[in-house]
């Protein structure tokens, strides 16, 4: 019965405070009306909250309480103007633990940037979109070559002449016209 | 405690792993394991007019060559790790050689080699945009001559 007693007295006062559901709140009252213990327990608690409802009345009844009141009901009752929630939002939103967060926004930001070049190749602004390669080394083995850059989407042509009786006007207009040795 | 200090901290920590993330991400780019490449091979000639619709893509750069027609002859893609040596068989006997061997700022170092059976015509080493290309004709095939467009990608 002791393990009961303890179990009820912890539910005692969510019980006197009707906090409980109802097969509680009839598991309680059945064992305090059966343990004059508990039901000492529950006296005490009640002249406890008893006491302490009449401090706390007579405090209340000191202060005044209309001016706050008032506040209140003018605040629920004032008309708000259309962009009052905007502001209240951009301002939330600039509260410093919420700004917190543009630091890692910026980092994503970042990385998606640098990313796209990836997927993208050739989209960053201001970037030539030139096809343009670099020839570091070339040896024809005695035939002639000729390296040369095409205009317009700037595409290097490395030409061998393979056989010179083969050489025709083509070619040799094509490495005349638009040189970039 | 302040108990609004755990969003902070929550936030400088997030910021860290991103960090984090983002360099290893950066390393992985600059670590590629290997190259696609991709030979097309072109015949141009004056012969006729045709231009393959197929080198649509391929107009503007085809056009400082000054032939009259260009005929998509064969395509063939290879994937082939750093340093690895990728053989294209080419029209008329002749075999290339691509070999990557490098990738920095965005440019992919390659070393091709053109050859004719066990002659070497051409040896040349160039360093082209990622998923760029560049030409190299001279060839001659069948009344005209060959136009080969290298592209490389990285993996």
């Amino acid at each position: 019965m002791k393990t009961d007693c303890a179990a009820i007295e912890s539910l005692l006062g969510a019980w006197l405070d009707g906090e409980l559901d109802r097969p509680d709140v009839e598991r309680v009252g059945t064992h305090v009306q059966g343990c004059p213990s508990c039901l000492k327990t529950k006296e005490r608690l009640e002249q406890l909250q008893a006491s302490l409802k009449d401090v706390l009345g007579a405090e209340a009844a000191r202060l005044p309480f209309d001016p706050f009141w008032n506040g209140v009901s003018r605040r629920i009752l004032e008309k708000r103007a259309w962009h009052t929630p905007i502001r209240e939002w951009w301002a939330s939103t600039l509260y410093p633990q919420r700004l917190a967060w543009a630091i890692p926004m910026v980092i994503v930001f970042l990385l998606g940037v640098l990313s796209l070049e990836q997927f993208f190749p050739g989209w960053r602004w201001g970037s030539s979109p030139g096809n343009a390669a670099a020839v570091d080394s070339i040896d024809g083995h005695g035939l002639n070559v000729a390296v040369f850059r095409e205009s317009k989407t700037k595409t290097t042509v490395i030409w061998l002449f393979e056989n010179q009786e083969d050489e025709n006007e083509s070619a040799e207009e094509a490495v005349s016209t638009d040189t970039s040795f | 405690m302040n108990p609004l200090r755990k969003p902070f901290r929550l936030t400088l920590l997030f910021s860290f792993w991103l960090l984090l993330a983002g360099g290893s991400l950066d390393a992985a780019e600059k670590g590629p394991q290997g190259v696609q490449l991709h030979i097309g091979t072109i015949l141009a000639s004056n012969e006729s007019d045709e231009f393959d619709p197929k080198l649509s893509k391929m107009k503007n750069q085809l056009e400082v060559i000054k032939y009259r027609s260009y005929r998509l002859v064969k395509e063939a893609s290879q994937k082939v790790p750093w340093n690895g040596n990728a053989v294209f068989e080419i029209s008329g006997g002749r075999t290339l050689h691509v070999m990557p061997q490098e990738f920095r700022n965005n440019r992919i170092s390659l070393k091709v080699r053109l050859q004719e059976g066990e002659k070497p015509l051409l040896d040349t080493t160039v360093r082209i945009r990622n998923r760029g290309n560049f030409l190299l004709g001279g060839p001659a095939h069948d009344g005209g001559v060959l136009i080969l467009s290298i592209s490389a990608m990285t993996q």
